[in-house]
C-alpha cells in the first residue's frame, strides 16, 4: 500500500510543491544536542541563525561541487572536520557519496526526501541558489523531523530513545525497498512494531501540524495505522488522529459541492483547495465512523468516546456534528462514571459557548435528549437532565413573544385613531428614501452577520423559543411519568424507595430555574401536577406513606411551585394554600442524612422567608413548628429554622406576643384554644395560644450560633412591634444552613491555639471517674488462709519444677554414664589390641 | 566488658532523657528506636516512628492501612526510661553473723504432707524411680569393672570444665539477674531457714527496727522471690517448707513499709522531695541497701508470680511504700512495666490493683507521670481493638482508669489530650474529604469510637473544674462529623454510641444537645423479614459499631434498636424532665413514638414503648400544668433556670425514677450503660474510704501473723 500511495503522491508532488521550510540549520546541526534543537524551537533566532551560517554552507557546498575552495575556507572545514571526527565524516559521506538508500532519510515520504536530493544532485551543477535553498530545506526538514520524534517520544513517556533511533533508520528502508521491509517486518518483534507505528505516527502527526494542506493525504495513512491489531496501536492512532483534526478543521462548515459547481473550470488555487477539503471531510468521516465503530467495544470504549467528545467540544460547527451529538448524547446514560462526566461536561460547555456554532448544536442537543428521555421512559442517570441547567436563555424571549403579538394590535388601532393625522404629512418621497435606507442597512447587517458568524436577534430568538419547547417538553414528560408511576404504585400499595424517579430531581430543579420561562397556558396544570405530586390530598385522613416521592422530592415540589408562581410576577391566580400545609407536615418528616437538607433550607426560604406577609395563623403555626423543630434537630437544620422564624416575627409583629406569657392563653387565640402540635393544618393547630419556651432551651444550646440565635430572637419581645432587634446573623435560611452543616465546618482548617485555663485546682488524690464500690473491692480482697494456700501452691509449683530439672539432670547424668560404659568398653578393646600389637611389636 | 559498657551507656541515656527538653524527645526517641529493645511489641515499634510526623502535620494524608491505626492515635514512647534495669547488683546483703539460726525437726513432716496432686510431682517420682533403675545398673557396671570408675571421673572433670566455659560465654546474653548472683563478692549464704528462724527473726525485727536480723531477713527475702529462678543456685536449698516460704513474704510485705518509715523516720504522707532530701543524710547510706534489696526484690516476685490473688495483695501492700521508688528511678520504671502489663490484664481486682498502684506511683512521683499517662493510653487503645461481649466491661474500667490518671494533674495531661484530639479529627477531615474506603474504616473502628469515648469521659469529669471549651467543641466536631459520615441503619449502634456521649457531655455541661436528631433511624418502622431465623442470634449493641447486613431485616435487631434509643432518648428526657420547655422537646419523639406503637409488628416491643409514652406524656402534663400558673416569659433567663427547681432537687419525680429503672434493666442484661457520673458523691465516699485503707489491714494481718 506504502508503494501505491507513494508513487501517487510523487505525481502529486510535481504538481504541487509543498512550501517550503524556511532553511534554519546547517547540516552538522542534524547530530548537534537537544538543547540546540531547543534553541531553535524558538522560531526568532531563525533569520539570524540563518544568517549567520548561510555563507559558510553555501560556500562550502559550492566550494566542493566546483572543486575550488579558498584557503580560509579550507582551513576552517578541515577544523571543523578534526573537531567532530567521525559524525561529519558520516554527514558528508551521506552527501558526497552516491548510494542514495543509505541517505538517513526518516519520514513515510522517504521518497520525497530522495527526490529531492537528487533533484539537488542534478542542479548542483547549475549552482543556483534555489538548490541550495532547496537542500538546506531538506535538511531542515530532517532536523524538525528529529525535532518532532523528540516531542513524540517525550510526550509517550519512558520510550527507548535506541529504540527510537533504531525504528527509525529501519522505516525509511523499508518504505524504500519493500522486499526489504517485508524480510524487517519478520525480523522486527511485536514490540518493535509497536515502536516503529508510534514513529510513524508522530511523525506523520507532526508533518500534517506543519503544513496540513500539503499532507492532507497522510491521514489515510494515519487512519491505516489505526486500524492495526494492536489495540495500543489503534488507541494511539486514534489519539493522534483527534489531535490532528483538532487543528485542521477549519471553523467553517465545508459544503458539498453541486454538480453544476463541479462543471465549472476553476483555477489551480481553488482546485487546490477543493482537493484538500475533499480529503479532510472524507478523512474525518471515516474517522469518526471508526470512531462510533470502536465505541462498542468495550476497550475501546472510553477512547472513543473521549475523543468525540473532544471533537465535539472543539468543532461543534463542523460537518457531522449530528452524529457526534448522537453518540455523546447517548453516552449521558452511561454506567461508567468517568465517561458519563467527560459527556456532561461536552455537552454543558456546547451549551455555555453557544458562539461556537450560533446555538444549533444546542436545539440539536435537546431534541436529542429529549428523544432519549422519550425512549427510556424516564429512566436514565439524573446526569443526563442535569446538563439542562447549563443552558441560558435570553430573557426576554418569552415577553417579546407575547408582547409583539400584544402591541400589533394596539398600535394599529393607535395608528388608525391618533396618529393617522401625523402619518399623512410625511411625503412619498421621504418615504421611499427611508425604506431606501432601512432596506441597506438590512443588507449591511446581513453581510456583516454572514461574515461575524453571529445570529440575528430573530433567528436567535427563533433558536432558542424551539430549544425552550424542547426542554419543557422534557420536563413534562418527566413530570407525567412520575405522576403516572406514583399513581399506579400507590394503587398497588407498595412504598418504593426515592430512586425510582432518578430524573424528577433535576427535573424539579430546572424547572425552578427556568420557571419564569414557563408559558402562562401551562401554568395551571403544572401546578396541579406539582401539588398533586408533593403528597397533598384533600382527604385529611389519608396516610401520607402512600406517596412515593421522598420528603427531598416533595419539598422540590413546593418550592418550584412557589418559584413558578412568583417568577411570573405572580399573576397566577391559584391558591397555594396546599402547598404550606404540605411543608408544615412535611417539616416533620425530614430526616437528617437521609434527606438533603438544603433542600428544607431551600423551601424555607422559598416559602417562608421571601414571602409577603403571611396569614397571621398560618405565620403561628410555622413559628411553633419550626421551633419545636430546632430542638430535635442538628444545629444546622436548627439554625434555618430559627433564621426563618425570626424573619416571619418581623414581618408579623402581632406573633410576638407568642414569646410572652401571658396568662390566660392570650388575646389572640381564636377558634382553636389549646395547641395542638400534631395538628396537620396549620390553621387547626391553635400556635397563637401558645408560648415559645423552645428558645429559652435553645439559649443552652451547644452550638454558640444557634444559642446566640434564640436569645436574639428572645429579645424581641421586649421591643415594640415596629422595632427589630439588632441582627446578628443577616443571611437566608439556606445560607445560615450551609454556614453550619458539618461538611462546612470539616472542611475549615482545624482551629488551633488550644489554650486551657483552670477554673480551681483540685486536689490530686480525689477519684473522679471510678466508682467507689469498686475501690472498695481493690483493698480487703485477699484473705489470710487463701493468700496462704494460694502463696503455698505457688512455692509447691516452684519447688517442684526445680525438683524435676533436678531430677532430670541427674537421671540424664546417670544414663549418660552408663552410656559411657560401651565407649569405655571400647578404649579398652583399643588398649587391649595396642597392646597386643605392642607386645608383639616388642617381640619381634 | 562488653556488658559494663553497656550499662554506661544505659545510664548515660537515662540522664540525658531526663534532662533533654521535651521537644527533643521524639527526634531522639526515633534514635532510640534504632537500639533492639527487650520487650516492647514489634508492631508497635514501627508504628511509633511515624507518630512525630503525624503530629506536626495534622494535615498530611493518612494512608496506612487500618491495622496501622492504633499506631497513629498512639503516643509515642520514652521506652529508653524503662529499658534501663537495675543498674547495680546488690541483691545480697551481708549478714550479721550475730542472728542465730534454729534448726527445726518438724521441717521434714511438712514437706512431705503437702505434696500435691498435679502432673509435675507424679512425674517427679516416677523420675525418682528411674533415677534408682539406673543407678543400680551403673553400680552393678562399676563393682563389675572397677577401672571403669577411673574413666568416669576423668570424662565427669571434663564435662565439667567444658559446662563452666560455655557458662561464661552464654553470660554476656543472660538478663542482668544473672550476674547479681555470680558477680556477688561475698558468696550468699546457704544456711537452711527454719521456721522457727523466722519467727525469731520476724520477732527482734518488729521489736526494734534496726535489728540485724532484719538483713537475714532481707536476704531470706530475696531468696524467696529468687525462688525457682535458678535450680542451680544454692538459695534453693534454703527452703525446705512452704511454711517457711510464706512466712518470709508475708511478714516482709506486710511489715516493711513500717519498718522502713520507721528507720528514715518519715511520716506516712512524705512525698518525693522528702525523700530526695533524704538521700544525702547518713541515715539514708545505712538504709539505701536494705530499701534497695527489698523493692528490687518485690518486683522480682511480682513478675515470677502468676495467681491473680496474690499479685493483687503484693500490689496492695507495695502501694504503701510507692513513694519509696522515687529514690530510684529505674526500679520505679520498671516497676510501671510490670504495673501496666498487670493493669492490662482481663481480671477484674488485679488490674484495678494494678492501677491504684500505678496511680499512687503517677501522683507520688511527678517525674513518671509523663510516662504513666503515655504508656496507660497505649496500652488503653491495644487492649481496645477489639470489642466483644465479654471484655465491655473490662474495657469500660479501662477507660475510667484512664480518666482517672489523666484527671491527675489537668494541666499536664491536656497537652496529651489536646494531640490525641487533632490527631482524631485529621483523621475525621480526611475521610470526609476523600470519603474513601480506607478512610472511613479508620473511623469505623473500635479504636477511633473508644477514644473519642475516653475523651468525652474525661472532659465530663473535669468540665466543672477547668476550662475545657476549646476541648470540648473538637470533641463535639468530631462526635457530629462521625454521625454524618456513617448515616443508614447499618450504623445505628455507633450512632446509638454517639448519643450516649452526647447525653454525658449534655449532663455535665447543663447544655442542649438534640439527642433525637440521631435516633429517628431508630424509631422508625423498617421492614421485619417474614422467615422466622433459625439461629436466634443475639444482637448487643454494646460490642458492635456495624450492623452485619444479615441481621438488618431481623426481628431481635429492630428490638434492640428501639429498646437501646428508648434508653438513651429516656436519659435525654430526663435531664430535660423539669425545664419549662419539656413538653417541646417530648413533641417530635413522642409522634414517632405513637406511630411506631401502631404500626410495629413486634409484641415485645409494645409495653416498653407504651411505658416511655406514658411517662413522657405524664412528665408533659406535668409541667404544662406547673408553667400555666407561672407568670415569667422565655426570655426571663433567671426565672426559667428556676422553675422548678425545688422538685428537681428533691429527686424524686416520676420520670427520673423511670429513667433510673430502665437503666437498671439495661444493667441487668449486660448493657454498657454508664449512668451519670455524680463525682461529688464519689469523692465524699473516696475520701473516707478509698485513700487510706491499708492502716487497718496492716495491723490486723501482723497480729495474726504473730
Amino acid at each position: 500500500m506504502g508503494k501505491r500511495s507513494g508513487s501517487k503522491r510523487k505525481d502529486k508532488n510535481k504538481v504541487i510543491l509543498p512550501p517550503l521550510l524556511p532553511p534554519d540549520v546547517d547540516d552538522d546541526d542534524v547530530h548537534i544536542s537537544d538543547e540546540d534543537l531547543d534553541f531553535y524551537g524558538g522560531k526568532k533566532n531563525f533569520a539570524a541563525r540563518f544568517h549567520q551560517f548561510d555563507q559558510k554552507v553555501i560556500d562550502r557546498y559550492v566550494g566542493r561541487t566546483a572543486g575550488d575552495e579558498a584557503e580560509v575556507e579550507r582551513l576552517y572545514e578541515e577544523r571543523e572536520k578534526r573537531k567532530a571526527s567521525r559524525r561529519p565524516q558520516e554527514e558528508d559521506g551521506d552527501l558526497e557519496v552516491d548510494p542514495v538508500d543509505a541517505l538517513p532519510v526518516k519520514t513515510l515520504q522517504g521518497e520525497l526526501v530522495y527526490n529531492r536530493a537528487k533533484k539537488a544532485r542534478h542542479e548542483e551543477n547549475t549552482g543556483s541558489l534555489k538548490s541550495k535553498a532547496q537542500e538546506n530545506g531538506a535538511d531542515a526538514k530532517q532536523g524538525i523531523k528529529k525535532d518532532e520524534l523528540k516531542g513524540k517520544s517525550k510526550s509517550k513517556k519512558g520510550d527507548d530513545k535506541v529504540k527510537n533511533t533504531q525504528s527509525q533508520i529501519e522505516a525509511p528502508k523499508g518504505k524504500l525497498h519493500s522486499d526489504v521491509l517485508e524480510e524487517v517486518k519478520e525480523e522486527l518483534s511485536a514490540e518493535e512494531l509497536f515502536e516503529k507505528k508510534k514513529a510513524q505516527l508522530a511523525e506523520l502527526g507532526m508533518a500534517m501540524l506543519e503544513d496540513p494542506e500539503a499532507n492532507i493525504r497522510s491521514l489515510n495513512d494515519m487512519l491505516s495505522i489505526s486500524n492495526d491489531k494492536d489495540q495500543k496501536v489503534v488507541k494511539l492512532g486514534l489519539m493522534s488522529l483527534l489531535a490532528v483534526f483538532k487543528d485542521i478543521i477549519p471553523s467553517y462548515r465545508i459544503r458539498q459541492l453541486t454538480e453544476k459547481e463541479l462543471a465549472v473550470e476553476v483555477s489551480k488555487e481553488v482546485k487546490k483547495t477543493r482537493y484538500y477539503e475533499y480529503t479532510l471531510i472524507r478523512c474525518y468521516k471515516a474517522y469518526l465512523q471508526k470512531l462510533i465503530s470502536l465505541e462498542k467495544q468495550s476497550h475501546f470504549y472510553p477512547v472513543a468516546v473521549r475523543c468525540m467528545c473532544a471533537l465535539l467540544d472543539t468543532a461543534p460547527h463542523f460537518n457531522f456534528r449530528e452524529s457526534l451529538l448522537a453518540s455523546v448524547v447517548k453516552n449521558l446514560n452511561s454506567s461508567d462514571d468517568v465517561v458519563r462526566k467527560m459527556c456532561c461536561e461536552t455537552i454543558r460547555s456546547i451549551f455555555i459557548n453557544e458562539g461556537k456554532h450560533r446555538g444549533e448544536a444546542t436545539i440539536e442537543a435537546v431534541r436529542l435528549i429529549a428523544d432519549h428521555v422519550k425512549l427510556n421512559d424516564c429512566q436514565l442517570h439524573p446526569d443526563s437532565i442535569e446538563v439542562f441547567l447549563s443552558l441560558r436563555f435570553d430573557e426576554d424571549i418569552r415577553e417579546d413573544e407575547t408582547e409583539e403579538q400584544k402591541m400589533k394590535p394596539k398600535k394599529n388601532k393607535r395608528w388608525q385613531n391618533q396618529e393617522s393625522p401625523k402619518q399623512l404629512p410625511v411625503s412619498d418621497k421621504k418615504k421611499t428614501r427611508q425604506e431606501l435606507i432601512s432596506k441597506a442597512r438590512e443588507e449591511v447587517d446581513a453581510d456583516l452577520r454572514a461574515v461575524s458568524f453571529t445570529l440575528g436577534p430573530k433567528e436567535r430568538k427563533s433558536i432558542q423559543r424551539e430549544t425552550l419547547s424542547a426542554l419543557f417538553e422534557t420536563y413534562f414528560r418527566i413530570l407525567k411519568h412520575t405522576m403516572s408511576i406514583s399513581n399506579s404504585r400507590s394503587k398497588a400499595n407498595i412504598v418504593s424507595p426515592g430512586a425510582s424517579h432518578p430524573l424528577l430531581a433535576p427535573c424539579l430543579e430546572g424547572l425552578g430555574k427556568f420557571s419564569h420561562l414557563i408559558d402562562l397556558d401551562f401554568m395551571g396544570e403544572l401546578i396541579a401536577c406539582l401539588k398533586k405530586l408533593s403528597g397533598y390530598s384533600d382527604r385529611q385522613d389519608e396516610i401520607p406513606h402512600d406517596n412515593t416521592l421522598s420528603v427531598s422530592e416533595r419539598m422540590q415540589c413546593c418550592i418550584v411551585a412557589f418559584k413558578v408562581w412568583r417568577s411570573n410576577l405572580e399573576a397566577l391566580n391559584v391558591d397555594l394554600q396546599d402547598f404550606f400545609v404540605q411543608l408544615y407536615n412535611l417539616i416533620l418528616e425530614y430526616r437528617p442524612d437521609r434527606d438533603r437538607g438544603e433542600v428544607l433550607a431551600d423551601a424555607l426560604k422559598t416559602l417562608l422567608w421571601e414571602g409577603k406577609q403571611q396569614d397571621m395563623l398560618r405565620a403561628a403555626a410555622f413559628i411553633k413548628r419550626l421551633a419545636t423543630f430546632a430542638l430535635s434537630f442538628g444545629s444546622a437544620e436548627a439554625i434555618a429554622a430559627l433564621v426563618t422564624l425570626k424573619h416571619l416575627l418581623q414581618k408579623n409583629s402581632k406573633c410576638r406576643n407568642m414569646l410572652e406569657n401571658d396568662s390566660g392563653g392570650g388575646s389572640l387565640s381564636c377558634l382553636v384554644a389549646k395547641y395542638n402540635p400534631e395538628a396537620k393544618d396549620p390553621y387547626l393547630s391553635g400556635a397563637l395560644a401558645s408560648v415559645l419556651w423552645e428558645l429559652s432551651l435553645l439559649e443552652k444550646h451547644y452550638d454558640i450560633s444557634v444559642s446566640s440565635m434564640a436569645s436574639n430572637i428572645l429579645s424581641m419581645a421586649s421591643l415594640n412591634p415596629t422595632q427589630n432587634p439588632v441582627s446578628i446573623l443577616n443571611v437566608n435560611p439556606l445560607e445560615a444552613y450551609r454556614d453550619l452543616s458539618i461538611e462546612r465546618e470539616l472542611s475549615k482548617p482545624p482551629s488551633k491555639a488550644l489554650s486551657l485555663n483552670i477554673k480551681k485546682k483540685r486536689r490530686g488524690k480525689e477519684f473522679v471517674a471510678l466508682s467507689p464500690d469498686m475501690l472498695q473491692k481493690a483493698d480487703c480482697s485477699v484473705d489470710k488462709d487463701e493468700l496462704e494456700e494460694k502463696l503455698q501452691s505457688h512455692f509447691a509449683v516452684l519447688r517442684g519444677i526445680s525438683e524435676n530439672e533436678r531430677l532430670r539432670a541427674e537421671l540424664n547424668h546417670t544414663l549418660s554414664s552408663i552410656n559411657m560404659y560401651k565407649e569405655y568398653k571400647k578404649q579398652k578393646k583399643k588398649n587391649l589390641k595396642l597392646k597386643i600389637v605392642k607386645k608383639k611389636l616388642a617381640r619381634v | 566488658m562488653a556488658k559494663k559498657l553497656g550499662k554506661k551507656a544505659r545510664k548515660f541515656a537515662r540522664k540525658n532523657l531526663q534532662s533533654a527538653a521535651k521537644r527533643n524527645r521524639k527526634i531522639r526517641n526515633q534514635i532510640n528506636y534504632r537500639r533492639p529493645r527487650r520487650g516492647g511489641s514489634a508492631a508497635r515499634e514501627d508504628g511509633d516512628e511515624d507518630v512525630p510526623q503525624r503530629v506536626d502535620d495534622a494535615t498530611m494524608a493518612t494512608n496506612d492501612a487500618t491495622d496501622a491505626l492504633i499506631n497513629g492515635l498512639e503516643f509515642s514512647e520514652d521506652d529508653a526510661e524503662i529499658d534501663a534495669g537495675l543498674s547495680d547488683s546488690d541483691g545480697y546483703l551481708s549478714e550479721d553473723p550475730g542472728c542465730p539460726y534454729y534448726s527445726d525437726s518438724e521441717d521434714g513432716d511438712t514437706v512431705k504432707d503437702c505434696i500435691m496432686q498435679d502432673g509435675l510431682d507424679r512425674q517427679n517420682d516416677d523420675i525418682n524411680i528411674d533415677i534408682k533403675k539406673q543407678k543400680k545398673k551403673l553400680k552393678k557396671l562399676l563393682d563389675k569393672d572397677p577401672e571403669f570408675a577411673n574413666f568416669l571421673e576423668k570424662w565427669q572433670t571434663e564435662l565439667k570444665n567444658y559446662r563452666s566455659k560455655e557458662d561464661s560465654d552464654e553470660d554476656g546474653m543472660d538478663s542482668m539477674d544473672d550476674d547479681d548472683v555470680s558477680n556477688d563478692g561475698n558468696s550468699p549464704n546457704t544456711k537452711m531457714l527454719t521456721s522457727k528462724t523466722i519467727s525469731e527473726w520476724c520477732l527482734l525485727v518488729s521489736k526494734e527496727p534496726k535489728s540485724p536480723a532484719l538483713r537475714n531477713l532481707l536476704n531470706a527475702f530475696r531468696d524467696a522471690c529468687q525462688y525457682g529462678v535458678h535450680s542451680d543456685s544454692p538459695s534453693m536449698q534454703r527452703f525446705q517448707s512452704t511454711r517457711v516460704f510464706y512466712q518470709i513474704i508475708t511478714f516482709v510485705l506486710t511489715e516493711s513499709d513500717n519498718i522502713f518509715r520507721a528507720l528514715l523516720e518519715i511520716s506516712d504522707d512524705a512525698n518525693k522531695g522528702q525523700i530526695m532530701n533524704l538521700r544525702n543524710s547518713k541515715k539514708w547510706q545505712t538504709v539505701d541497701p536494705l530499701l534497695k534489696s527489698y523493692l528490687r526484690n518485690s518486683l522480682e516476685l511480682l513478675s515470677q508470680l502468676t495467681d491473680n490473688k496474690i499479685l493483687a495483695f503484693v500490689l496492695t501492700r507495695l502501694r504503701a511504700s510507692a513513694v519509696l521508688f522515687s529514690a530510684y528511678p529505674s526500679t520505679s520504671s520498671r516497676l510501671l512495666k510490670i504495673l501496666f502489663r498487670l493493669w492490662a490484664s482481663g481480671n477484674q481486682s488485679l488490674s484495678l490493683s494494678a492501677f491504684l498502684m500505678i496511680r499512687e506511683v503517677a501522683s507520688l512521683l511527678p517525674d513518671s507521670l509523663g510516662l504513666c499517662l503515655t504508656k496507660a493510653y497505649n496500652t488503653y487503645l491495644a487492649g481496645t481493638k477489639l470489642v466483644n461481649d465479654r471484655n465491655t466491661k473490662h474495657i469500660d474500667f479501662l477507660m475510667n482508669c484512664l480518666v482517672e490518671l489523666y484527671s491527675l494533674d489537668v494541666q499536664k495531661s491536656c497537652e496529651r489530650v489536646v494531640t490525641s484530639m487533632v490527631q482524631l479529627n485529621s483523621i475525621l477531615r480526611q475521610a470526609s474529604k476523600t470519603r474513601e474506603k480506607e478512610d472511613l474504616r479508620k473511623i469505623d473502628n473500635w479504636q477511633y469510637i473508644n477514644c473519642v469515648n475516653l475523651w468525652v469521659r474525661f472532659i465530663c469529669c473535669n468540665y466543672k473544674d477547668y476550662n475545657l471549651n476549646p476541648l470540648f467543641s473538637q470533641v463535639l466536631q468530631v462526635i457530629r462529623g462521625v454521625a454524618h459520615l456513617f448515616p443508614g441503619s447499618r450504623y445505628l449502634p455507633l450512632r446509638l454510641k454517639l448519643a450516649q456521649m452526647l447525653n454525658e457531655l449534655s449532663a455535665c455541661s447543663q447544655m442542649f444537645f438534640p439527642i433525637p436528631s440521631l435516633l429517628f433511624d431508630c424509631l422508625e418502622i423498617r421492614e421485619v423479614s417474614q422467615k422466622e431465623e433459625t439461629q436466634k442470634t443475639k444482637v448487643n449493641f454494646s460490642s458492635m459499631l456495624k450492623v452485619p447486613k444479615n441481621l438488618l431485616k431481623s426481628r431481635y435487631f429492630q428490638e434492640e434498636c428501639v429498646l437501646s434509643a428508648i434508653q438513651v432518648l429516656s436519659a435525654h428526657f430526663a435531664q430535660w424532665s423539669y425545664h419549662v420547655s419539656f413538653p417541646e422537646i417530648a413533641t417530635i419523639p413522642l409522634m414517632l413514638l405513637k406511630r411506631l406503637h401502631e404500626q410495629t409488628t413486634i409484641e415485645v416491643l409494645h409495653r416498653p414503648i407504651k411505658r416511655l409514652i406514658d411517662q413522657v406524656n405524664e412528665n408533659k402534663e406535668f409541667i404544662e400544668r406547673k408553667r400555666e400558673v407561672v407568670s415569667f416569659s422565655p426570655n426571663d433567663k433567671a426565672s426559667v433556670d428556676s422553675f422548678l427547681q425545688e422538685e428537681k432537687n428533691s429527686g424524686n419525680a416520676s420520670f427520673k425514677r423511670f429513667y433510673s429503672s430502665i437503666a437498671e434493666n439495661h444493667q441487668a442484661k449486660g448493657k454498657m450503660v454508664k449512668p451519670i457520673p455524680k463525682t461529688q458523691h464519689y469523692r465524699q465516699l473516696l475520701i473516707s474510704k478509698g485513700v487510706t485503707p491499708l492502716c487497718g489491714c496492716r495491723e490486723k494481718n501482723y497480729q495474726v501473723l504473730m
